[in-house]
């Protein structure tokens, strides 16, 4: 962790009246360092916050958004809920993990794409739904798929 | 205290119930009497409202509040037990349930098999579902019973979860849990441990320590806490799993650290099946450590526990009767000159052990050579030691403190319960300063973690008595290559903080006890208390050290701390005991057994001075556990353990406990002081005819203040008066310079402090081999493999007045060029710390 992001991190200790609340500002600084919650990224903060380890483990493994292993570049999140499995959201995922060649959870070989299923994405009337990174793909077809890829493997 | 306004009336179930300000619905009917269901709800935790089954209806409120989470105002309308209510409230309970074996909790066959579980036949059969250990004492249980629950409408869902049985003394079944918390609450909120947490969300949630680490990794104290608060089975302690209900309770005062804390007994079927901490506000207040949670069960238990006396012909074992027994050792010293008798006792021992042995020894024998461990332990020391036991504070300074400042205290395993107290200050804003070479549990939560090169501790004390004596002159900065920090800004903040301090207070633990400094460290810490006027509380390894010293123990100390030098107090004693007792001339003690000087008769009652046979013409052996086959005792008498006597003995603070019996001895074993009587009365001698320790403490009463009944029950602090001083040798060796070439790490050494009546719990307690272990030298994760030494490697270490071989420990929290020893309680390699090199065993 460098000096910068650990000065970071220590400026949000004043920010809110319970040092506790400053654990998910911190992890999102962490996000956005290294792609996910390493260890010694969370035992640091651990140490930055004078919070015991274990609270902070606690946060992390409540908030399944951030991931806890190392990432591709697109981490692709598709709603498996009731109104997307509904319309279809299973046969999609089993596309996905054709044409990835990898199975949910898991990271494909070149760094660049990783599948994973999340609950309800809140966006029901336009099932099925995945979010790459941060930005919704909705009424999902096998063609939107396609496309979808295509592009982000040429960005 | 409530103001008059702050109290109100409300409405529960119809009755028309005072209530105040702040208590939540649930606490107001408790208090009445009126049963809410609860699971998740404990008297000593916040409130979590988790389980949902203390739900009620509250007139003018949505829905269907936690009792457990919602504060009672004036006029609430309540309904507990309501049609709807209870509909709710069963289908709760059933989702819970859909997660849990039910077996034991809804079954047909319930009231049947319970009947005829205890069939008897020919094999080992188990009747009835055997999923839990405890059955009959689990809270689901009687919530099911209370609500009359029959049948669960919901698939049964097992989690398949792996029984965790890896850490010592409990067991972690996560699939009988329930979800409610109160592991979690009680090792944040009381114990402060921050060892367990929820992982994961959902369905997947489960409790355990961050990473999925062991118990042990992740800095669990042991301490039970969470063990005791469980509502089901899920966590449950090994030693006790499947003994059922216990029949009986006694509380008595726990032998293995000065602290004593009031421990209660779990009795069944005539043996000790359990400890529990007692409710005592003025000692451990609801709290113990591993030891006196997890340990005593196994240690007063083993089959190892001597039952018959024996004697030892040509190295075969012959058991003999008490009568012979007695007449032999009666013989043996009656043959024996009084300059040629040493007796040596534990300061594990009760006052009424130790003052009949004493007397025995004076009165008995004629003369003054009675000695304990303490003495060599403390070395040099003890006179400068004794300074500051006479200072002791109360344990309750600790909590109330506004700064603490440790010294060589940790407090994960041993004295945990000074630990509860230490956060219980900084919850409070109290600071938080720490003095330790290693690393501890306290250096977590420190604000300041001074750790001095072994050999410089003595500086920094010297440093901070020097600043606070306004002379404003630090010492010189102590060259050495060890040399890891210098600390000379903080020990002035340190002195201006501890000066201002509303109430300091200064712990000493027992890391720097062994040093070769040790007497200049006691005494510097001694002039900082007086400079800075702190409180200090010393923390001895030995439970009743205290009193040992008032009972007398010593050659140099008569009863109630007077010098032996004393000739009005020995003509008084010798009035009083009808025996001319001789002038004190400074003649055998425990160094001198160490050194090697030949007695013809050694009588030692508790103790275990060395590996092998100390130079002896007749040994007398009486403890609770047989020596080692080196040892070569000739005479072996069973004592009784401190569970199965009554007696008192007297804490670090100075407050006199009651010991009570909860079991009669194993076999024919007798108490340490019954046994003595019955060899002075073979012997012919007058002044033993005590038949109780009653008889023994009147005695005593009239020597030492504090002793009669009533006094003891009142629980009073007695500060230690005593004009006595120790003959102390002078310390070893300094460290050469010119060694640093040839021995190039530092190594400190302490010999294992958890032990009973000199022997290591270790080697009786299964736990604590993995808590406690000894042979084992600590070594920085670099330094090892420079060293080409790897973990378990035996390493054979050579200083210039040793060579000794360890077992290597790799361990992150030793510094660089230092080594950490543990040493068997019998091994002794002088002071620390000591220079030496490393090399690893045929290699």
């Amino acid at each position: 962790m460098t000096k910068e992001i650990e000065e970071k991190i220590l400026s949000l200790k004043g920010k809110f009246p319970k040092v506790k609340t400053a654990i998910l500002p911190a992890f999102h600084i962490l996000y956005q360092e290294s792609g996910y919650l390493d260890p010694e990224g969370m035992e640091k903060i651990s140490e930055l916050l004078e919070i015991p380890l274990m609270e902070v483990y606690e946060v992390a493994s409540f908030y399944t958004y951030f991931p806890s292993e190392k990432t591709g570049k697109y981490i692709i999140r598709v709603c498996d809920n009731l109104s997307c499995l509904l319309s279809g959201a299973e046969k999609l995922i089993g596309y996905l993990e054709e044409k990835l060649k990898i199975k949910v959870g898991q990271m494909t070989p070149d760094g660049l794409f990783t599948l994973s299923t999340v609950e309800c994405l809140g966006s029901c009337g336009t099932a099925p739904v995945m979010m790459v990174n941060e930005d919704y793909y909705e009424n999902l077809t096998r063609e939107k798929i396609d496309q979808i890829l295509e592009k982000l493997s040429k960005k | 205290m409530s103001k008059p306004n702050d109290t109100f009336t409300v409405n529960i179930d119809g009755q028309i119930l005072l209530a105040s300000k702040g208590l939540t619905i649930l606490q107001v009917a408790e208090e009445n009497h009126i049963y809410i269901p609860t699971l998740c709800a404990h008297k000593d935790l916040t409130p979590f409202g988790g389980c949902r089954m203390c739900i009620v209806e509250v007139e003018g409120m949505r829905g269907f509040p936690t009792a457990c989470t919602t504060p009672v105002e004036e006029g609430m309308i309540i309904r507990t037990d309501t049609a709807q209510i209870q509909k709710v409230r069963m289908e709760i309970l059933q989702l819970i349930l859909s997660e849990h074996t039910s077996s034991c909790l809804i079954c047909e066959e319930k009231e049947e098999c319970r009947e005829f579980q205890g069939t008897i036949r020919k094999v080992g059969v188990t009747t009835g579902c055997r999923y839990c250990s405890k059955d009959g004492q689990c809270e689901l249980q009687e919530v099911v019973e209370k609500l009359r629950l029959r049948q669960i409408n919901y698939p049964i869902y097992y989690r398949h979860l792996r029984v965790e049985k890896d850490d010592p003394f409990y067991d972690r079944d996560y699939n009988l849990c329930i979800l409610c918390g109160r592991c979690i609450r009680v090792c944040q909120e009381i114990r402060t441990a921050n060892t367990l947490t929820f992982k994961q969300r959902g369905c997947y949630t489960v409790i355990g320590p961050a990473y999925d680490r062991s118990h042990l990794d992740a800095g669990c104290e042991f301490c039970g806490a969470c063990v005791s608060v469980c509502p089901t089975g899920a966590l449950s302690e090994k030693t006790n799993k499947w003994e059922g209900e216990i029949e009986q309770k006694t509380t008595t005062t726990c032998p293995l650290c000065s602290i004593g804390c009031q421990i209660g007994l779990l009795l069944k079927g005539g043996k000790v099946i359990g400890t529990l901490p007692a409710e005592d506000p003025l000692v451990n207040n609801g709290q113990l450590c591993v030891k006196g949670r997890f340990c005593i069960t196994e240690l007063v238990n083993n089959f190892h526990r001597l039952k018959k006396p024996y004697r030892t012909h040509d190295g075969i074992k012959v058991e003999i009767s008490w009568q012979e027994a007695i007449k032999l050792a009666a013989e043996k010293i009656s043959a024996c000159p009084a300059e040629d008798f040493g007796l040596l006792i534990s300061p594990n021992c009760s006052n009424e052990d130790l003052y009949i042995a004493q007397k025995f020894t004076r009165a008995a024998i004629g003369s003054h050579q009675i000695d304990t461990s303490a003495r060599v332990f403390y070395g040099a020391g003890f006179n400068a030691y004794l300074d500051l036991m006479k200072m002791s504070a109360s344990l309750s300074d600790i909590k109330n403190a506004s700064l603490v400042l440790c010294i060589g205290l940790d407090t994960r395993f041993g004295r945990s319960v000074i630990g509860v107290e230490i956060r219980k200050a900084l919850k409070k804003g109290a600071r938080l300063f720490t003095i330790h070479p290693r690393e501890h549990n306290l250096a977590l939560i420190a604000e300041k973690w001074l750790q001095p090169v072994p050999g410089t501790e003595v500086d920094i004390l010297n440093t901070l008595v020097n600043l606070s004596e306004e002379k404003r002159k630090a010492a010189p900065p102590a060259k050495s290559k060890w040399r890891i920090k210098s600390y000379e800004d903080e020990l002035s903040g340190l002195v201006e903080m501890l000066k201002k301090a509303y109430s300091p207070i200064i712990l000493l633990g027992s890391e720097f006890l062994q040093y070769k400094e040790s007497p200049q460290i006691y005494e510097a810490v001694r002039k900082l208390t007086q400079k800075v006027k702190a409180k200090v509380l010393p923390l001895p390894p030995q439970n009743n050290l205290f009193g040992s010293i008032l009972s007398g123990s010593y050659p140099e100390l008569l009863p109630g701390g007077f010098s032996s030098t004393e000739e009005q107090r020995l003509k008084y004693l010798s009035k009083k005991w009808g025996k001319n007792l001789p002038a004190f001339s400074s003649g055998w003690n425990a160094e001198k057994l160490l050194a090697g000087t030949k007695l013809k008769v050694l009588y030692l009652i508790g103790e275990v001075p060395t590996g092998f046979r100390p130079p002896a013409d007749f040994i007398i052996f009486q403890n609770i556990y047989p020596p080692a086959p080196f040892f070569e005792a000739d005479l072996v008498l069973p004592s009784a353990a401190f569970t199965e006597v009554e007696g008192t003995y007297i804490n670090s603070e100075g407050r006199i406990q009651r010991v009570r019996k909860g079991v009669e001895p194993p076999g024919e074993a007798l108490p340490d002081w019954e046994i003595l009587c019955r060899i002075a009365q073979e012997m012919g001698r007058k002044g033993f005819e005590f038949s109780n320790p009653c008889e023994i403490r009147e005695e005593l009463s009239n020597l030492i203040k504090g002793f009669d009944e009533r006094e003891i029950d009142e629980r009073k602090i007695n500060p230690l008066i005593c004009e006595g001083k120790f003959v102390v040798s002078r310390s070893g060796l300094p460290i050469k310079k010119k060694d640093a070439k040839n021995f190039p790490f530092l190594l400190t050494a302490s010999s294992v402090e958890d032990t009973y009546r000199g022997f290591p719990l270790s080697l009786w307690v299964e736990g604590a081999k993995k808590l406690f272990a000894e042979g084992i030298l600590e070594i920085n994760p670099e330094d090892a493999q420079k060293s080409g030494i790897s973990q378990d490697d035996e390493v054979i270490v050579t200083a210039s007045s040793f060579e000794e071989t360890w077992r290597a420990r790799i361990s992150k929290e030793q510094p660089q060029g230092i080594l950490h020893a543990r040493l068997f309680p019998f091994e002794k390699i002088g002071p620390n710390p000591h220079a030496v090199r490393i090399r690893k065993k045929n290699a």
